[in-house]
């Protein structure tokens, strides 16, 4: 009788990151959810029109969709913004080190690698060479950076759309009004943007990687895994030894 | 409403009795009267009066540009203000094609004319109505047969202020005595501002085509691994019987 092999794990992610990863999860669902029943008009919503009647109708009106959507929004931010104070140089410094792609070179690079990762799915470029990745891949650093640049307008851009007619009299100077109603285009845009890449997220930890999603519940990962996939990380945490 | 054009002496009683119901601010006012400068055909000078204010149109414009659902329209035909919900982005105020709302300075959110809802469910006649004093402007369910506008409906010719641009209903209804209606108090085209534009023309069908677009190749991808899982199984036990 042969023996089933237990994988060898490295812990790669301690519980308040795993913990904020789900707290964000959570917040995009329920900030989703409301913010695409807010829109109500019928030239300007993107969902159906049954979404908003229903989820208006479910909660007592779009007052309630818009004060809870506020308030969750604000959650939010402050979640995030404490996680960042707190563990900036432990967790978040490190993160946006590896995963921020800003120079032109290193996104077109990434970019390829992105291409070619989707194309295999489909049982193309399967003849392509693909450099060694990192903690992070070219696809995760692409969709990373879009999705912290994203966060960070979509914050602005939400406590404006909150507080704004609470605080600024429209009326006094119609300054305030042109930034109320970028603010709602610009926070619909970046919205939108972050769910295009959120469907590939999705798709790769749910069905492509499962791995990837264990390990966002543990905190731990198949060393396997990470030699395959990211042997330069591998490589790293071997010398760190860790592995 | 129905407004008589051939009453109206231009006392602007509803102007004034709009602005002490509604306490609108110093140089606002819910409703107008607009006077029309003509001339006949052996050189006359004519002056047409028009009194005006939200035509609450049966598809308004200004419920579609509205993103909080504030503007809204009642079942009985009143296109009402949702003081709560209105942030006064203004966005409705270029859709709306007969000039009727405005930020109000007082409140930040939008004014406009609800037929003086509050009143009207009181059973009490819009203030500008029981104020008039040549009875140029009526008010009642055009739906009752029974109603004075029903009557009146049926006795006169009738015309609403729309185009080809803006041809949808109206709840507003002028008799001119038979004179066309001058240019100067037709509709002008529904407006946009530049960020509803950009929302409803750019982001949104993007997103649309984005969001779509990426489901749909995920599932394929999703359908193709199952294929092929099912075709590496069966070579597998294709292999096993050899």
């Amino acid at each position: 009788m042969s023996e089933r092999r237990e994988p060898r794990m490295v812990w790669v992610r301690d519980l308040w990151t795993i913990r904020l990863h789900w707290f964000n999860a959570v917040c995009w669902a329920l900030l989703v959810a409301s913010g695409l029943a807010v829109i109500s008009g019928d030239s300007l919503r993107l969902a159906p029109a049954f979404w908003a009647s229903f989820v208006q109708n479910l909660v007592g009106g779009n007052a309630v969709v818009i004060t809870g959507h506020g308030l969750v929004g604000l959650a939010w931010v402050i979640g995030i913004a404490l996680f960042v104070l707190v563990r900036w140089r432990g967790v978040v410094k490190p993160f946006l080190r590896g995963v921020l792609s800003l120079t032109p070179g290193r996104v077109l690079n990434d970019l390829r690698f992105t291409v070619v990762t989707l194309a295999r799915l489909f049982g193309l470029m399967k003849q392509v060479e693909l450099e060694p990745q990192g903690r992070y891949n070219g696809a995760q650093r692409l969709l990373g950076t879009m999705i912290i640049l994203a966060s960070v307008v979509i914050a602005v851009s939400g406590l404006y759309l909150f507080f704004a007619p609470k605080l600024f009299s429209f009326a006094a100077s119609p300054l305030f009004g042109a930034l109320f109603r970028t603010a709602l285009v610009v926070h619909a845009a970046a919205v939108f943007l972050v769910l295009i890449g959120l469907v590939a997220h999705i798709y790769f930890a749910v069905v492509e990687e499962r791995e990837s999603l264990e390990g966002m519940k543990s905190g731990y990962a198949s060393v396997e895994f990470i030699h395959h996939h990211n042997p330069l990380w591998y490589e790293q945490l071997k010398r760190e030894g860790k592995i | 409403m129905l407004a008589d054009i051939t009453r109206c002496i231009n006392c602007k009683a509803c102007v004034v009795a709009c602005r002490a119901e509604w306490q609108t601010p110093l140089g606002y006012s819910r409703d107008w009267v607009k006077e029309v400068e003509l001339s006949t055909a052996d050189g006359f000078p004519v002056v047409q009066l028009f009194p005006g204010r939200c035509q609450h149109c049966d598809d308004a414009p200004c419920v579609e540009a509205c993103p909080s659902g504030a503007a809204w329209k009642r079942a009985d035909g009143m296109v009402l203000v949702d003081d709560e919900l209105c942030s006064g982005c203004e966005l409705c105020v270029p859709a709306c094609p007969y000039e009727a709302r405005w930020l109000n300075p007082e409140t930040n959110t939008i004014s406009k004319c609800t037929f003086c809802q509050p009143r009207v469910d009181e059973g009490l006649q819009p203030a500008c109505v029981q104020t008039c004093v040549g009875g140029a402007l009526k008010f009642g369910d055009a739906n009752d047969p029974a109603s004075e506008v029903s009557r009146l409906l049926r006795e006169k010719d009738w015309v609403q202020l729309t185009t080809q641009e803006v041809p949808g209903g109206t709840s507003h209804y002028y008799h001119t005595g038979g004179a066309p209606l001058p240019a100067e108090v037709l509709p002008r085209p529904v407006g946009q501002h530049l960020q509803a534009k950009i929302l409803s023309d750019v982001v949104n069908p993007a997103a649309g085509i984005g969001i779509g677009g990426m489901v749909a190749a995920f599932l394929g991808a999703g359908v193709k691994k199952i294929i092929d899982r099912r075709n590496a199984l069966a070579g597998g036990e294709e292999k096993g019987h050899e």
